[in-house]
């Protein structure tokens, strides 16, 4: 009797626990939804916020002079003035500044595979002394501060009398310390046996290295073929330090030009702004197309063991 | 047939030969540009630290040390570094901070992840000197949209690029906008790599946000952590269309980092001595920067 109430007594509790924690599951579902629901909004508001300057950027660029400076600004302009972007197009040459930036970041990016499939495959196949040696110092350049080398770059190219000169901006950029760095770590997987067979074939190191080396590490390539056409194109400081005529201005420096030269008499900001947009579009498009080359790139540079 | 014979028929010390010649030749595409615009130039800049070059004249004298004397008598320099600093410090731990908040956002259950990412990414891709000037715009102090807000919400407007104390923050802000979604990229991926299972057994342990985060995920992506810090900081030294847009190193100043003064003094002023100084003191701490990163991850860091 006594017996059987205490099983009914424990039936009864177990069966109370269970609700509890029932109820306990469901508010932690709940809340777990909370958090996710408060997560995906932060996330769009940071987005929003990243983005946010390109949106002003390119709104701005369709406003009228009166209505950019109204108080309170307007988000979505009321007549969109798409005219803006040829006139600020034609007031300067901005087709030969791209055609400078689109050529130079071309023939760097060329040179870059280049001497970089070239090296990265002198120290990863070939034997010879100082080799290690050779890869440790090309890789302390990595961490040199590029500035250091302006004012004595800037004088030996004028003892080449590369200043001012496609010659000067293309040469001084040829070789990628990082470029080198990606493909080592690519070439060093491509599998020996793969390269053992080609030569007992007879294959030279010349074929080996265009023949197997390069279509196997060819994402390794267009990685960092895009990621240094992106910053050959942001290029700035340099590029104005040694181009001095206007026929060879690159786009950043023709677009700060503009800058000024717009701002003489009170800045003229939807000319400025649509050409700003004109500058940022190509690379917007360029990144949105081949994002994942970029996450790559960026992921494979960690140089991070782990 | 005849090649493959051929081949045989080297002796290895003809093939030794010839490798070593291969190998010249394949390293020298890219040596001769670095020798020629990298370590060489790096070499030159301690010799014309020296001297007292203007750039045009054929002649100059070697004067020792005294362009380091010079920049380290004159009190404009200190506020320089102390600029260099603030920037510095500024740009980079927010920059790697809020990279690691983000990511650790971005793997919880967030919807459109790769959205997310090409757009928290983009701006480090856009031309930093197209978007410095939107930037301009935005924090315009009578018209710009900034100052609009925060007289909307009764907060006091500011003069920011056009004063001493509000310009340097402008500059951060640009240089952490463009930087933030970049780090939180080399995040993700390091994130990526931590083992499930790790995270599972916290669970299980009923480990709340706050330990997870230091006691597994911090230790876990310190290398991370450690390569960002490093990498931005040198990007920070090098840091120059955001200021130069904005600001050219004013008001009075106040935004003249190391690397802007080297360029006023190279550029402006043709003064190539002093310049190859304040660059070769621009090396020297990265050079310190790095070694002590090094020596506190040898510490901390934790490679698994």
């Amino acid at each position: 009797m006594s017996d059987k109430s205490s099983q009914e007594i424990s039936l009864d509790e177990s069966q109370r626990g269970e609700t509890i924690t029932k109820n306990a599951g469901t508010r932690a579902r709940y809340k777990e939804k909370i958090r996710v629901l408060l997560v995906n909004i932060f996330m769009a508001l940071m987005s929003l916020l990243m983005v946010f300057p390109f949106l002003w950027m390119f709104t701005s660029a369709l406003k009228t002079h009166d209505e950019i400076r109204a108080f309170p600004p307007t988000i979505i302009p009321e007549s969109p003035q798409w005219s803006n972007f040829w006139e600020a197009w034609t007031s300067a040459p901005f087709n030969l500044y791209i055609f400078n930036s689109f050529f130079t970041a071309t023939a760097i990016v060329i040179l870059h595979v280049v001497t970089t499939a070239l090296f990265v495959y002198a120290i990863t196949q070939l034997r010879f002394r100082f080799r290690n040696l050779l890869f440790g110092i090309v890789m302390a350049t990595y961490m040199l501060p590029v500035p250091v080398t302006y004012v004595p770059s800037y004088i030996i190219l004028s003892w080449l009398g590369w200043l001012d000169s496609y010659q000067g901006i293309i040469f001084s950029n040829a070789v990628s310390v990082f470029a080198i760095f990606l493909a080592r770590q690519s070439f060093l997987q491509v599998p020996n046996e793969l390269v053992d067979a080609a030569k007992v074939d007879g294959a030279s190191h010349w074929t080996i290295l265009w023949k197997i080396f390069f279509p196997l590490t060819r994402p390794i390539f267009i990685t960092f073929g895009l990621i240094n056409f992106v910053l050959m194109y942001n290029n700035y400081l340099w590029p104005l330090l040694i181009i001095r005529s206007r026929r060879l201005y690159l786009i950043t420096i023709g677009l700060r030009q503009f800058f000024i030269e717009q701002g003489a008499y009170g800045v003229n900001w939807p000319l400025i702004m649509a050409a700003s947009t004109l500058v940022v579009m190509p690379l917007l498009i360029l990144f949105f197309i081949t994002q994942k080359w970029f996450v790559k790139g960026v992921g494979g540079s960690t140089g991070v063991k782990g | 047939m005849s090649e493959v014979n051929n081949a045989k028929s080297l002796s290895l010390w003809d093939k030794m030969k010839n490798e070593k010649v291969t190998a010249f030749f394949f390293c020298l595409p890219a040596l001769i540009p670095l020798i020629v615009f990298w370590i060489g130039p790096m070499i030159f800049a301690f010799y014309l630290s020296l001297t007292n070059w203007d750039l045009m004249m054929p002649v100059y004298d070697i004067v020792g040390l005294e362009n380091y004397r010079f920049l380290f008598d004159n009190p404009e320099f200190y506020r320089t570094l102390w600029n260099t600093l603030y920037f510095t410090v500024g740009s980079v731990v927010p920059a790697v901070i809020g990279g690691l908040l983000l990511a650790i956002a971005l793997r919880a259950k967030v919807l459109g992840r790769i959205i997310h990412r090409t757009l928290l990414f983009s701006p480090w891709v856009t031309p930093l000197v197209a978007m410095a000037i939107v930037w301009s715009w935005l924090f315009d102090p009578s018209r710009g949209l900034i100052n609009y807000l925060l007289a909307a919400v009764n907060l006091p407007v500011l003069p920011w690029a056009s004063s001493s104390d509000w310009a340097m923050p402008v500059v951060i802000i640009v240089s952490v906008w463009r930087t933030l979604g970049w780090s939180m990229v080399f995040y993700l991926v390091a994130l990526d790599k931590i083992p499930d299972d790790i995270y599972d057994a916290a669970k299980i342990d009923g480990v709340n946000f706050w330990s997870k985060l230091r006691h597994i995920t911090l230790p876990l992506v310190s290398p991370t952590t450690l390569f960002l810090s490093v990498v931005l900081t040198v990007e920070a030294l090098r840091a120059f269309d955001q200021i130069d847009i904005i600001t050219q190193g004013g008001p009075a100043g106040a935004t003249r980092t190391l690397l802007y003064h080297y360029y006023q003094s190279a550029f402006e002023r043709f003064n190539a001595g002093e310049a190859a100084a304040i660059g070769i003191i621009i090396l020297l701490i990265s050079g310190a920067f790095a070694l002590a990163q090094f020596l506190i991850s040898k510490k901390y860091v934790h490679y698994q």
